[in-house]
C-alpha cells in the first residue's frame, strides 16, 4: 500500500469518521469510484476488515475490466466515474398527503388495486397513523424466529453472521465473474440475507416488501440466499407493487446456495422506471444471478421482467449434484424504447440433473428483446435432460424479437431439445374476441396473459394477480 | 413348441411375473385375458427379449431352446413374432424400405441372397390385399401419422411378411372399431396353420369372437390363476375380473 | 514455417490491384479468425495454420483414370486438377470459363484472403431462359507431395427463368495436408431455380473452409445440400441474400463423422424483402471422438412481412467421447413472421431399436437403419437421384453396414 493510500485510510477512519455520517445524512458520498469511496462505503458499514479487503480486492479486478459489449443492447455510454456510489439510506422527501404524488404513479397503483395505506407507503408518504404494515412486520419476524429461519439486511447480516457471509459471498459470483458484478463486489451498499436451516421449510414466502428499513437499498443490491439440507424457500424479489425508482444504473448481485435436497423458489417482478414513451431516462438494470445446486437440490426462477430501459440480466443455475434440477421460467415485455437481454445458463455437471427453461418475450413498439441463453451438458453429467422452449410475440413493425441459444452437449448419455418460434399476435383471435364484445386492448391483454401462463402459474398466487394486471399496463398504448 | 416354466420377471425391483407356466403347441390359439397392471404386456415383451425387463427365475424355451439367451434379434428370426400395443413411429423410413431391410436380414442369416424387387414387391402387394391395404401404404413412413387401425393393420402386415411360428398378438383389439377389427382378425386367421401357433393378449372377450382361442388363461398379479377353454372368456365377460381375483 | 508465413513470402510476388492490397492488407491485420470471435467460438483454426503450407501453384498432376474414380459419371464435368482447369463441357446457353476476378463481400478475413490471393476457380453463366435439365459436375482434385493451400474462387450467375444443378466434390488423393479456402458467389436472376449438391468426403489430411454466398431476386428458389462424410475439418459458410420478394431458400445437410474430424456448419439467411421463404434442416451424426457445430442465423430485415422461416438442427451423440455445440439463432425485426427454430441433442430410441429387433434386425443394422430414417427428412429434398444413391451409400459405408437404404 502505498504511502498516500495509508494517510488516506488514516484520515478516513478516525478524523473524518463523522464527517461522513453527516454526509450519510445528507445522501450521498462524492460522485466518481476510487479506492476511496470502496472504503468510504466499508466504513460507514462499519464493516470488518476481510470485507473490506474483499471489496478492494473487486475493485481492483474491475479497474481492470471492460464493459461487455456482446449484449443486443444499445444504449448511451454510462460514466462510472459521474455516479454517486452510496446514496442510501436515502430519505426521501417526506410527502404530507397523496395530492404531493405524481399523479401517474397514482394512476398505476390504482389500476393495480392497491389499498390507499399501501399506496400512500410505496410513494413515501408519511403514515400518520400506526400503520398495519407495523404489526405485519413484527409479526411475520416471530413467526421466523421460531423457525430459526434468518431474514435481515444484507448489512446486518455481516455484523450478526459474518461467518456466514464470509464463508458464503462470492461463491457462486465471483467478483472475477463479469463487470457489473466486480462492480456490484466494491461497492455494493445493501440487500438481503436469507438463511433457512437444516429440515426447515420456511413457514412463509419471504419478500423484500415486508423488510421496509431496507426497501431502499439503492443501486447496488447483493442477496445472498443459503437453504441447508432438506429446506425450503419461496423468496419473492421486487415489490408486489411498482416500486418506480428511478436510479440511472442498477447492478445487482444474487447468490443461492441449495445444499443436498434443498429448495429454492425465486421470483421477480421487476417493474423499474422504463423510460417515456418517447425513450428518455429510465433505469439501466444490469444484475448477475446465479445458484449452486447440490444433491437432488433445486433451484427455479421465476422472474416477470417489464421495466426498466435496459435489461441485462440472465439467471442461472449450476447443477453440480447428482439429480439437481433447475427452472427458469420468463416473461419478459418490452413496449415504447425499451431493451431486454435477458435468459438463463443451465450448467450441468451432476448425474441425472434436469433443468427446463420456458422463455416468453412480448415485444411492443420500439422495443428490442432477446433472449439469450446457454445450456452446457459436461462430460460427467451422463443422463442430463434439458428442454427449452423460446416464444416471442411481436405487436408492432418497429419492434425486434431474438433468439440466442448456446447449446453446448459433452456428454452423449443427455438430452437436450430445444424449440423457439416467433410471431404475430393472432389477428383471427383479436377478431374473435371482438366478435364477442371484447375491445382490442383488452383482448390483448387477454391473449398475452394466456400466452405467458406457463410462467405466470409458476408465481406465488398474490404475486401472479399483479403480474397479470401489470401485464395489461405495460402493453397500454401498444395497440395503433 | 413354447413351453414356459415358473418364469419370473422384474423392473426396476418391482416384480411384475410372479411364476408363469404356459405351454403352447403347434397349431394352437391361445388367449391371455386379466385385468390392466395383471402383467399381460409384460409377458409379450419378455418372450420377445425386451432388455428393460429382468428375468430373475424361470426357463423359456422355443423349439427345445432355451430363449432367454437370445438376442431380441435372435428370437425374432427364430420365428416369434410380437405385435406391439403400441407400435414405434419410424419417421424417415417407409414401410416397404422397412419390410425390405427385414426380408433380406433374415435371408441373410440363413444364407440366402438379398429377394429380387420384384419378388418382394409382388409378395407385399398379396399380402396386403389379404387385409385390404391400398397400394399408396408401402411409401408411407412407419406408423408415422397412421390411425391407430392402420397402425394395427400394419403389425399384421408385417405378420404376414414374416411368417413366424408364434404369434404373439399385444391387445392387438385396442383402438380398433368393429370393422377394423374383423380385417384384422381375417387376417389372423387366414394366416393359421397347423404349423404356427398365436398368443392373444386381450383385455376383453371380444376380439375372441374372431380369433377363437382352443385355450383361455387368466392372468392376475403375474400369475396364470386359471386355464379353460373358450368358454371361460364368455364366462369372464359375464363374471368380470371379480370372479375369479376374489377367489 | 507456418501458413500466414507462406502466404506473406508469397504475396509479395505476386502483381496486385489496388483492391487486392487493400484487402490482403486487411486479411494480414487481422490474421486468421480464433476462439474470441464470437463466429469462431466453438471453433479453432490454430492446428492447421501452424503447418508449413505450399501456396504457390503446383503442377497439374495425371493419375490413372483418377477422374473416372471420383465422378458419378455425368456427361457435364468440369474438373479441376491442382487448381487447373482441364476439362469443362460445351453447353448451350451456358458460358463456362476459368477464373476471372470479381468483386465480393469480404467481411471477414478468410474472404480477404480468398479476394486478395486466389487465382483459380471456374465462372458459369447461364443465359436468360436456359433449363439444364441434367446437373453439371464440379470436381477439384488435389494431389501434391508436400502440404498444400489452396484457394478457389468461383462464380456463377443465372439469368431470368433458367435452372441450374451442380455436384461439387472436392477431393485431395494424397497423404500431406490440404487446406482449401473455398468461395463461391451465386447470383440469382428472377425466376431462376438453383440447386447446389455438395460432397465433403476426405481423408483427415484434409481441411477445408467452404463460403457460399447467394444472391436472391425475385421468384427464385435457390437450395444448397451439404453432405459431409470426411475431412479433419470442415467450416462451412452458407449465405443468403434474399433481395426481391417470393424468393425461397433451401438448406439441407448432413454431417456422418467419426474418428476426430470436426464439422462447423454456419448460415445466414437474410430475409430483405417480404413474402418469401427460408427452409433448414440439418441432421449430425457424430461417432466416435468426432466434434460437430452448427450456428444457424435467420434474419428478418424491418418491413419485410410475411416471412415463413423454419430451422431445424437434429444431433445424434453415438459415442461417449463426441460432442456437438450449437447455436440456433433468429433476429427478427418485421411484426408479420412465422419463425421458427428447433434443435436436439440425443441417442437413438430406444422403443424403436426393440421394435426393429423384434422384426430380426441386428443390432448394428436396427442401429444403422434408424441412423439413416435419421437423415432421411434432409436427404429426401436432394433431387438428382444418382448424387442421392452416392449419398445413402457413403453413409451405409460410414456407419459400416451392408445396407442398402434405396426405396
Amino acid at each position: 500500500m502505498s504511502e498516500n493510500l495509508k494517510k488516506i485510510e488514516k484520515i478516513t477512519s478516525s478524523k473524518y469518521k463523522y464527517g461522513f455520517i453527516t454526509n450519510i445524512k445528507e445522501d450521498r458520498v462524492p460522485n466518481g469510484l476510487n479506492r476511496n469511496i470502496v472504503k468510504t462505503i466499508s466504513k460507514i458499514k462499519n464493516e470488518p476488515q476481510w470485507l473490506l479487503d474483499w471489496r478492494l480486492k473487486a475493485f481492483s479486478h474491475w479497474e481492470k475490466m471492460k464493459e461487455p459489449k456482446w449484449q443486443n443492447l444499445n444504449y448511451p455510454e454510462i460514466d462510472f466515474q459521474d455516479l454517486c456510489y452510496y446514496s442510501a439510506p436515502k430519505e426521501k422527501k417526506k410527502l404530507k398527503s397523496l395530492d404531493e404524488v405524481d399523479p401517474e404513479l397514482l394512476k398505476t397503483y390504482k389500476k393495480l388495486g392497491i389499498p390507499l395505506d399501501e399506496q400512500k407507503m410505496l410513494a413515501g408518504v408519511a403514515v400518520d397513523a400506526v400503520f398495519d404494515s407495523v404489526s405485519i412486520v413484527t409479526t411475520f419476524k416471530e413467526t421466523l424466529k421460531k423457525a430459526g429461519v434468518i431474514f435481515c439486511p444484507f448489512s446486518e447480516a455481516v455484523q450478526k453472521y459474518p461467518e456466514l457471509i464470509k464463508k458464503y459471498i462470492g461463491k457462486v459470483v465471483p467478483y472475477t465473474d463479469n463487470y457489473y458484478a466486480a462492480l456490484n463486489s466494491a461497492v455494493f451498499s445493501d440487500g438481503s440475507f436469507v438463511y433457512i436451516p437444516k429440515n426447515t421449510r420456511c413457514p412463509m414466502e419471504l419478500s423484500t416488501y415486508f423488510r421496509i428499513n431496507a426497501a431502499n437499498t439503492g443501486q447496488f443490491e447483493r442477496t445472498l440466499i443459503i437453504a441447508e439440507d432438506n429446506s425450503y424457500v419461496s423468496y419473492l424479489e421486487g415489490c408486489t407493487a411498482p416500486m418506480r425508482d428511478e436510479n440511472q444504473l442498477h447492478a445487482a448481485v444474487v447468490e443461492l446456495i441449495t445444499m443436498d435436497n434443498a429448495e429454492i423458489k425465486y421470483s421477480t417482478v421487476q417493474n423499474w422506471y422504463p423510460g417515456d414513451e418517447k425513450g428518455v431516462g429510465g433505469v439501466f438494470n444490469f444484475v448477475t444471478k446465479r445458484g449452486i445446486c447440490h444433491k437432488n437440490a433445486k433451484i427455479s426462477w421465476t422472474q416477470v421482467e417489464t421495466g426498466s430501459a435496459v435489461t441485462w440480466k440472465y439467471p442461472s443455475c449450476i447443477l453440480k449434484g447428482d439429480n439437481s434440477i433447475g427452472e427458469f421460467f420468463s416473461v419478459a415485455i418490452t413496449n415504447n424504447f425499451q431493451q431486454a437481454d435477458t435468459g438463463t445458463k443451465m450448467v450441468h455437471l451432476g448425474k441425472n440433473s434436469k433443468s427446463t427453461i420456458i422463455a416468453k418475450g412480448i415485444c411492443a413498439g420500439k422495443s428490442n428483446g432477446s433472449y439469450r441463453g446457454l445450456v452446457r451438458i459436461n462430460k460427467g453429467a451422463t443422463n442430463s435432460r434439458n428442454f427449452s422452449q423460446c416464444d416471442s410475440l411481436l405487436m408492432g413493425d418497429k419492434c425486434g424479437s431474438h433468439t440466442f441459444p448456446y447449446i453446448e452437449v459433452k456428454n452423449n448419455s443427455s438430452q437436450v431439445e430445444h424449440e423457439a418460434t416467433t410471431s404475430k399476435i393472432g389477428e383471427d383471435q383479436i377478431f374473435y374476441c371482438n366478435q364477442r364484445g371484447i375491445d382490442t386492448e383488452s383482448a390483448i391483454a387477454l391473449i398475452v396473459n394466456g400466452y405467458c401462463k406457463d410462467v405466470l402459474d409458476q408465481l406465488p398466487m398474490e404475486f401472479a394477480v399483479e403480474a397479470k394486471k401489470l401485464l395489461e399496463i405495460s402493453l397500454e398504448g401498444s395497440v395503433g | 413348441m413354447l413351453n414356459i416354466k415358473n418364469l419370473k420377471a422384474q423392473i426396476e425391483e418391482i416384480k411384475i411375473l410372479n411364476g408363469i407356466n404356459l405351454s403352447v403347441n403347434a397349431g394352437e390359439v391361445h388367449a391371455i385375458m386379466g385385468p390392466n397392471g395383471s402383467g399381460k404386456s409384460t409377458l409379450a415383451s419378455v418372450i420377445a427379449g425386451k432388455e428393460d425387463y429382468e428375468v430373475t427365475d424361470g426357463e423359456i424355451e422355443f423349439e427345445s431352446e432355451d430363449l432367454l439367451d437370445l438376442a431380441v434379434e435372435e428370437r425374432s428370426n427364430k420365428g416369434i413374432f410380437l405385435s406391439f400395443q403400441y407400435p414405434v413411429e419410424i419417421p424417415g423410413i417407409s414401410v416397404s424400405n422397412f419390410m425390405k431391410t427385414c426380408i433380406n436380414e433374415r435371408r441373410k442369416q440363413q444364407g440366402l441372397d438379398p429377394m429380387p424387387a420384384t419378388d418382394l414387391l409382388k409378395l407385399m402387394r398379396e399380402k396386403m390385399e389379404l387385409l385390404n391395404i391400398n397400394s399408396g401404404y408401402l411409401s408411407r413412413n412407419m406408423n408415422e401419422g397412421f390411425s391407430g387401425g392402420e397402425k394395427k393393420r400394419n403389425e399384421i402386415f408385417q405378420l404376414a411378411m414374416l411368417n413366424p411360428k408364434l404369434s404373439i398378438l399385444d391387445e392387438t383389439d385396442s383402438g380398433l372399431d368393429i370393422d377394423a377389427l374383423k380385417i384384422v382378425a381375417n387376417g389372423v386367421n387366414k394366416l393359421r396353420t397347423e404349423n404356427n401357433a398365436t398368443i392373444v393378449i386381450t383385455h376383453y372377450q371380444r376380439l375372441l369372437d374372431y380369433i377363437v382361442p382352443d385355450f383361455v388363461h387368466v392372468l392376475y398379479n403375474g400369475k396364470i390363476v386359471k386355464s379353460g377353454g373358450k368358454e371361460l372368456a364368455y364366462e369372464l365377460e359375464e363374471k368380470g375380473y371379480d370372479w375369479i381375483t376374489k377367489k | 514455417m507456418s501458413l500466414i508465413n507462406n502466404l506473406e513470402k508469397y504475396s509479395k510476388t505476386l502483381l496486385l490491384s489496388t483492391e487486392e492490397k487493400n484487402d490482403l492488407n486487411s486479411f494480414f491485420s487481422s490474421g486468421f479468425p480464433n476462439i474470441s470471435d464470437e463466429e469462431w467460438k466453438y471453433t479453432s483454426l490454430n492446428k492447421i495454420v501452424k503447418n508449413d503450407f505450399v501456396v504457390e501453384d503446383l503442377p497439374v498432376f495425371d493419375e490413372d483414370n483418377i477422374i473416372d474414380k471420383v465422378s458419378l459419371g455425368f456427361k457435364n464435368k468440369i474438373v479441376f486438377l491442382n487448381g487447373k482447369l482441364v476439362s469443362s463441357p460445351k453447353i448451350d446457353g451456358i458460358t463456362i470459363s476459368d477464373f476471372k476476378s470479381f468483386k465480393s463481400k469480404t467481411n471477414n478475413s478468410i474472404l480477404s484472403l480468398n479476394s486478395s490471393m486466389a487465382r483459380n476457380g471456374f465462372s458459369i453463366d447461364v443465359e436468360n431462359n436456359t433449363v439444364l435439365n441434367s446437373p453439371i459436375e464440379i470436381l477439384f482434385l488435389i494431389s501434391s507431395t508436400r502440404n498444400t493451400f489452396l484457394q478457389y474462387r468461383n462464380q456463377i450467375n443465372l439469368g431470368k427463368n433458367s435452372n441450374l444443378k451442380i455436384i461439387e466434390n472436392i477431393h485431395s488423393i494424397h497423404e500431406n495436408l490440404a487446406f482449401i479456402n473455398h468461395f463461391t458467389q451465386v447470383k440469382c436472376d428472377e425466376n431462376s431455380i438453383f440447386e447446389y449438391n455438395k460432397t465433403q468426403n476426405n481423408k483427415d489430411n484434409f481441411s477445408l473452409i467452404d463460403t457460399c454466398n447467394i444472391y436472391q431476386e425475385a421468384n427464385t428458389t435457390s437450395s444448397v445440400n451439404t453432405l459431409i462424410f470426411g475431412g479433419s475439418f470442415i467450416r462451412n459458410n452458407l449465405n443468403f441474400e434474399q433481395n426481391g420478394e417470393n424468393a425461397e431458400s433451401n438448406m439441407n445437410g448432413v454431417s456422418v463423422l467419426n474418428g476426430s474430424q470436426f464439422a462447423d456448419n454456419h448460415t445466414f439467411v437474410d430475409h430483405k424483402k417480404s413474402n418469401c421463404r427460408s427452409n433448414e434442416v440439418y441432421k449430425g451424426i457424430y461417432l466416435d471422438k468426432s466434434k460437430g457445430v452448427f450456428n444457424g442465423k435467420i434474419m428478418v430485415r424491418p418491413e419485410s412481412q410475411k416471412i415463413d422461416a423454419f430451422q431445424s438442427n437434429n444431433n445424434l451423440l453415438l459415442s461417449d467421447e463426441s460432442t456437438i455445440d450449437t447455436k440456433p439463432q433468429l433476429e427478427i425485426y418485421a411484426d408479420d413472421v412465422k419463425c421458427s427454430h428447433g434443435c436436439t441433442i440425443g441417442q437413438l430410441d430406444k422403443e424403436a431399436l426393440f421394435y426393429m429387433k423384434s422384426r430380426g434386425l441386428a443390432e448394428k443394422e436396427a442401429k444403422a437403419l434408424l441412423t439413416y430414417a435419421f437423415t432421411n427428412e434432409a436427404i429426401d429434398k436432394i433431387s438428382v437421384p444418382e448424387f442421392k444413391d452416392k449419398c445413402e451409400k457413403l453413409i451405409a459405408e460410414k456407419l459400416n453396414v451392408k445396407l442398402d437404404f434405396n426405396h
